[in-house]
């Protein structure tokens, strides 16, 4: 188990280095971010200065070389526009993108699930089919306009909510937290919404399916036979049942929005993740870009590895047939 | 070239007048760049300097109108072809209360080399070669040569304490000591309260600023990058002022009897390039083979691109009238542009027929690039461009990219046509004529913009003869004389002058906008 | 399934008793033909910049402009006929959904066989590299590989390929191990049966349901983000404008009134992609029913 363990850490260590170095190639690729912030006016001999000074004369095996070891030291360089160590930048931003990501995940599944439930209990009602026509609406529409038509109607039009920013913030826990005042709460509440459409599509559609197939159970049938009122039935065995494939996909599901966030985000200006990353792509800040993207791929890696030794430890097959 | 010391005189009747009015106000304004730092030495950006300005002052003060004023040095002259003299402010005061003095420009000036980024300011301080203290409010500046316009450039040098600033003068340290706060003391209108990168910029009256105390006791600069969004706030009430409203709102925001609108004339024009080079790239015949002679060096070819440009058309459709037709690469009124150029015509015939002339009766092809993202209306200023060749039998192939792509390309000299704006930043010729259109030249450090390999010896004589002319009205002429055979010359075609609108609540403030873009909280005064 | 008829026959009987899968199915068919057949019948090229007129720009519907017909949805900022735009973006918009779809299923249904055939050491690591994919978001791939290989068609069915082939790579391979599994196979690999006979006669015919599935999904999935990446910058060129493009050129004028410019634009893509997943929602249905989400 430990060899198997320790061998499934090196083949992570190995993809790591080669996801690195993909990203670091892929980024230089993307152009010269020095052609992109130095002053235009700037003679030849203060751009060749400036080049050298953030190391960018050097080949670029040095380069990726050196960055590799400042990174093993817990090093990912500095924002060239922000002047402030990457890791801080990203940690800072890491909050917002949370909180975000939370309230649509949590919103979707407290509004998605009892949805789901009747539309799965009473499945030929009108109301029902009216609820899975707004199921693949909120599957197909994709975000990006969802969020043009959000702040359109409710910031533009009515007035009623901020079209875009985070509001004002309370500490909690050491971080900023803007769901604690009513202004913050305003400015989450259009970003969350159209965040969670999505999801909320997809956790009505899972507790429809998870409830039609209860509902044609035994137990079910006897419950009813024995008189059981119906809430009885639905809280007693329908949503026990149908909890496990839920919570497993909530727990799925907050991972993938985290980097859905970054459309969102881009559209109601929501200071997290997602924003950062599109504004160092389009301001080539190329050691926010390069330690984002390390960062992420080094976040699934993990995972990966870590339900494969568990899945190991579980299943002594698995262990046999990869090591073959 | 002395100053006299009036705008003190003029600020402290200002607050004698408006003091016991000063009530405590806050002024929230949503702005759509925020500082990158709070340490002004990093960035030369635009959106840097404006924030910076509201925590520290620059040595010298640009105007309304880039025009240069006295600002922490209340004078200055040349003492020889390499020495400047600046007589600083008395009494001048830092937030934290000590004193202003030369140690401080010395410090500000030699820090800047060290810990600049790569938007960087070396560009303003590298004529100087040393700063020698005199006495504690004189300075001498040597400069490696005859600087006329060493004054012009000193608009971007901020000074900061060098007691509070000493421990943070690093590559390392400087954003984490400016960003704390602990080294952001500056002799400014505003103290810093709290600052979050791209978020809120909190500031609070500083009681004992030289110019006299601001109008408001309280500054908010909420960053919000959106145009829509932006505007949207304004008419909710979230914010009192924004700046950068996009045209097409403009014209819907004059008819709203909530909001009013401050309008200037930016820095900006947008300009036309055609390369020089022998042969050029991506220049085509009808079949869509690369011609083997570049048909833009000819006179009459570069003629009839100018005379295919509609700039009115431009102005009133596609800005829908935020901009001006411009004549001339730089503002009008700046320092070093041509009063008597007449403006430029629109006339297709005549363009085709030159084409004929040239040996083109059929037109050509070409490629035409700009950008995207940098400058508002670019995109469709560059394909209103691509319709008007077209009318005049020039088929452009218009491609409007992300300029993270577009910059290196054109430094490469992949493009032999483009358009891209220049903003004249510091309000006089040798910044834009001295990078765009002398001749590149690594020694003479000029012609660094110059993509186009475009050169006339009568101009680059022109200008290296400004640059060293320290007589302001000499000087003028001879920048005047340079501007008329680059405009003459047509490879740089000038195409509109940008405009910036800013919008308010109505009834609620008073601004003199200004011509570099900036949002000054200490100029806007409450209305009434 | 009933007796003599074909499944193809019984499968169409099913599919036409939803009558909104055939109202869906009905749009998409008439989306398709007016993609194909947009440059016969739209009243102007949109990228032919000789054609348009800048007086006629952001006239509202109804508009009768310099061509001397009516712009009935208006013209956008350079003064294009929206009707001809959009017909033109549908046609980018179907496109790039077909032939990024297409490439991702042949690559992803190959590398997913193949996998399942061979097994061994081949297997486990393009179905780690395949797994691991799958875990990492589409968007931010997309958006990463779109930045980093530029505008342009070729660039941007890439980065959709790249974010999507590991769909089909999984299904495919689901499939095709369930079928490798069965004794018929596994006889016939014992005989001198050649291999392409078994993947070509036995597994592919037995992945594609599955596939197709998948397919009618990711196609829709290919539009939406092909629309999202050009809204934020990073997809087409400006002057080939894209639903999602004249959706993202339209938004600044919303707020002075001039909706026609993004809004129809939006509901045009919103109409195209609803219709492509109630058809494939049909489609899995019938296929499979227990694989209802």
């Amino acid at each position: 188990m430990t060899g198997f363990a320790i061998q499934r850490l090196l083949q992570a260590i190995a993809v790591m280095l080669v996801m690195s170095a993909i990203v670091f190639l892929g980024v230089y690729a993307i152009g010269d971010p020095m052609e992109l912030l130095i002053p235009p006016e700037a003679p030849q001999d203060i751009r060749r200065e400036i080049v050298a000074r953030f190391g960018l004369d050097r080949p670029l095996w040095v380069q990726y070389l050196t960055f590799l070891g400042n990174v093993v030291q817990g090093d990912f360089g500095r924002s060239f526009i922000y002047n402030m160590p990457v890791l801080d930048l990203i940690l800072g931003r890491l909050p917002a993108t949370l909180e975000l990501t939370l309230a649509a995940v949590l919103g979707a599944t407290l509004i998605g699930v009892p949805l789901g439930i009747y539309a799965g209990y009473r499945p030929d009602r009108a109301g029902a089919r009216i609820v899975m026509a707004l199921s693949i609406l909120g599957f197909s529409v994709p975000t990006f306009w969802v969020g043009l038509i959000l702040i359109l109607t409710f910031a533009v039009s009515l007035g009623w909510l901020p079209a875009g920013g985070r509001g004002a913030t309370v500490e909690l826990l050491g971080t900023q937290w803007s769901f604690l005042t009513a202004n913050g709460l305003s400015h989450l509440l259009l970003p969350a919404l159209n965040l969670a459409l999505f999801k909320l599509a997809m956790m009505i559609r899972l507790a429809r399916a998870g409830t039609r197939e209860i509902m044609l159970t035994d137990t079910v049938q006897f419950a009813r036979a024995a008189g059981l009122a119906e809430t009885t039935i639905l809280r007693h065995h329908v949503l026990k049942l149908i909890a496990i494939p839920i919570v497993t996909v909530f727990g799925l599901e907050l991972g993938s929005t985290l980097a859905f966030a970054v459309v969102t985000e881009t559209i109601f200006s929501w200071p997290g993740l997602g924003k950062l990353i599109i504004d160092s792509i389009t301001n080539l800040d190329r050691p926010v870009m390069v330690a984002y993207l390390i960062l992420v791929a080094l976040l699934f890696v993990t995972i990966n590895l870590v339900v494969d030794i568990l899945y190991a430890a579980l299943d002594p097959r698995v262990r046999r047939g990869r090591t073959a | 070239m002395r100053f006299k010391a009036l705008s003190t005189v003029a600020a402290a009747a200002l607050a004698a007048v408006l003091g016991a009015g000063a009530v405590a106000q806050t002024l929230t304004v949503g702005v759509r760049g925020g500082p990158e730092s709070l340490d002004p030495h990093y960035s030369a950006l635009g959106t840097h300097a404006d924030a910076a300005k509201h925590i520290f002052d620059t040595l010298v003060w640009s105007g309304d109108d880039l025009q240069i004023e006295p600002g922490l040095a209340e004078s200055w002259r040349p003492l020889d072809d390499t020495t400047w003299e600046f007589k600083l402010r008395q009494g001048v005061k830092f937030h934290d209360g000590s004193d202003f003095t030369a140690e401080d420009v010395k410090f500000s000036i030699e820090r800047i080399p060290v810990v600049t980024g790569p938007t960087t300011l070396l560009i303003y301080v590298r004529r100087v070669k040393e700063v020698v203290i005199v006495d504690p409010h004189t300075v001498h500046i040597k400069t490696d040569g005859p600087a006329a316009t060493l004054p012009n450039d000193f608009v971007r040098l901020f000074i900061v304490s060098h007691q509070a600033a000493k421990d943070f003068s690093t590559k390392e340290t400087a954003a984490e000591g400016f960003n704390s706060g602990k080294a952001a003391i500056g002799t400014g209108p505003f103290k810093l309260v709290s600052w979050e990168p791209k978020g809120d910029l909190v500031l609070e009256r500083f009681d004992a600023y030289w110019r006299g105390p601001a109008h408001w006791q309280r500054v908010v600069r909420k960053e919000m990058p959106n145009d829509s969004a932006r505007l949207a706030a304004l008419k909710a009430g979230q914010v009192d002022l924004v700046n950068y409203v996009s045209s097409a709102d403009w014209l819907s925001l004059r008819n709203d009897a909530r909001i009013e609108t401050f309008l200037a004339n930016s820095v900006y024009v947008m300009n036309l390039q055609l390369d020089q080079r022998e042969p050029t790239p991506r220049v085509y015949d009808l079949a869509g083979n690369p011609l083997a002679k570049n048909p833009l060096r000819d006179p009459r070819v570069r003629e009839a691109f100018d005379l295919a440009i509609d700039r009115q058309v431009m102005v009133d459709v596609v800005l829908e009238g935020l901009g001006r037709p411009a004549n001339q690469i730089m503002p009008a009124g700046f320092f070093g542009s041509n009063p008597r150029l007449p403006e430029r015509q629109h006339d297709p015939k005549r363009a085709r027929a030159l084409l004929a002339e040239a040996g083109y009766p059929d037109g050509f092809k070409i490629d035409l690039f700009c950008t995207a993202d940098r400058l508002p209306g670019d995109a469709a200023i560059c394909q209103g461009l691509g319709q008007m060749f077209a009318q005049a039998g020039i088929q452009a192939n218009v491609n409007a990219i992300t300029r993270t792509v577009y910059f290196p390309a054109q430094a490469k000299g992949e493009y032999s046509v483009f358009m891209n704006g220049w903003g004249t930043l510091t309000g006089e010729a040798s910044y834009t004529l001295g990078s765009l259109a002398h001749t590149k030249d690594e020694t003479l450090k000029l012609g660094a913009f110059n993509r186009i390999a475009y050169s006339n010896p009568e101009v680059d004589a022109l200008l290296q003869a400004a640059i060293k002319e320290i007589d302001d009205t000499k000087r003028r002429a001879l920048f005047e004389d340079a501007m008329a055979l680059i405009m003459a010359d047509r490879a740089l075609v000038p195409i509109v002058n940008l405009q910036t609108v800013w919008a308010a609540a109505k009834g609620k403030l008073k601004m003199t906008p200004r011509v570099d873009e900036d949002t000054l909280a200490y100029f806007i005064r409450p209305a009434g | 399934m009933s007796g003599g008829a074909s499944p193809l026959a019984t499968f169409w009987g099913n599919f036409v008793e939803n009558r909104v899968a055939v109202v869906a199915l009905a749009v998409v068919v008439a989306i398709l033909v007016l993609a194909v057949a947009a440059p016969l019948i739209a009243p102007q090229d949109p990228y032919d910049l000789a054609g348009l007129s800048l007086l006629d720009a952001r006239r509202g519907p109804g508009h009768v402009g310099a061509g001397g017909y009516v712009h009935w949805l208006g013209t956008d900022a350079q003064g294009r006929d929206l009707v001809s735009a959009i017909l033109y973006g549908l046609r980018i918009s179907v496109q790039m959904g077909l032939l990024a779809g297409m490439f991702a299923l042949i690559i992803g249904a190959s590398l997913g066989i193949t996998a399942a055939y061979l097994g061994g050491r081949l297997e486990s690591l393009v179905m780690r590299v395949v797994d691991l994919q799958l875990s990492f978001p589409a968007i931010l791939l997309a958006l990463v590989l779109a930045a980093l290989l530029g505008q342009g068609k070729g660039q941007l069915i890439a980065a959709l390929v790249a974010a999507q082939y590991a769909y089909f790579a999984r299904t495919a391979y689901g499939a095709a191990t369930a079928e490798r599994r069965k004794d018929y196979i596994e006889a016939a690999a014992a005989t001198p049966l050649s291999g392409r006979r078994i993947v070509f006669r036995h597994l592919l015919p037995n992945c594609m349901p599955p596939l197709i599935v998948v397919a009618t999904v990711q196609i829709a999935n290919a539009i939406a983000l092909e629309a999202t990446l050009s809204f934020l910058g990073l997809g087409l060129p400006v002057t080939e404008p894209s639903l999602g493009m004249l959706i993202s050129n339209g938004f600044p004028y919303m707020m002075s009134g001039r909706y026609w410019i993004s809004v129809y634009p939006g509901i045009a893509l919103v109409v195209l992609i609803v219709a492509i997943n109630l058809v494939g929602d049909q489609i899995r249905d019938q296929i499979n029913p227990r694989l209802r989400r």
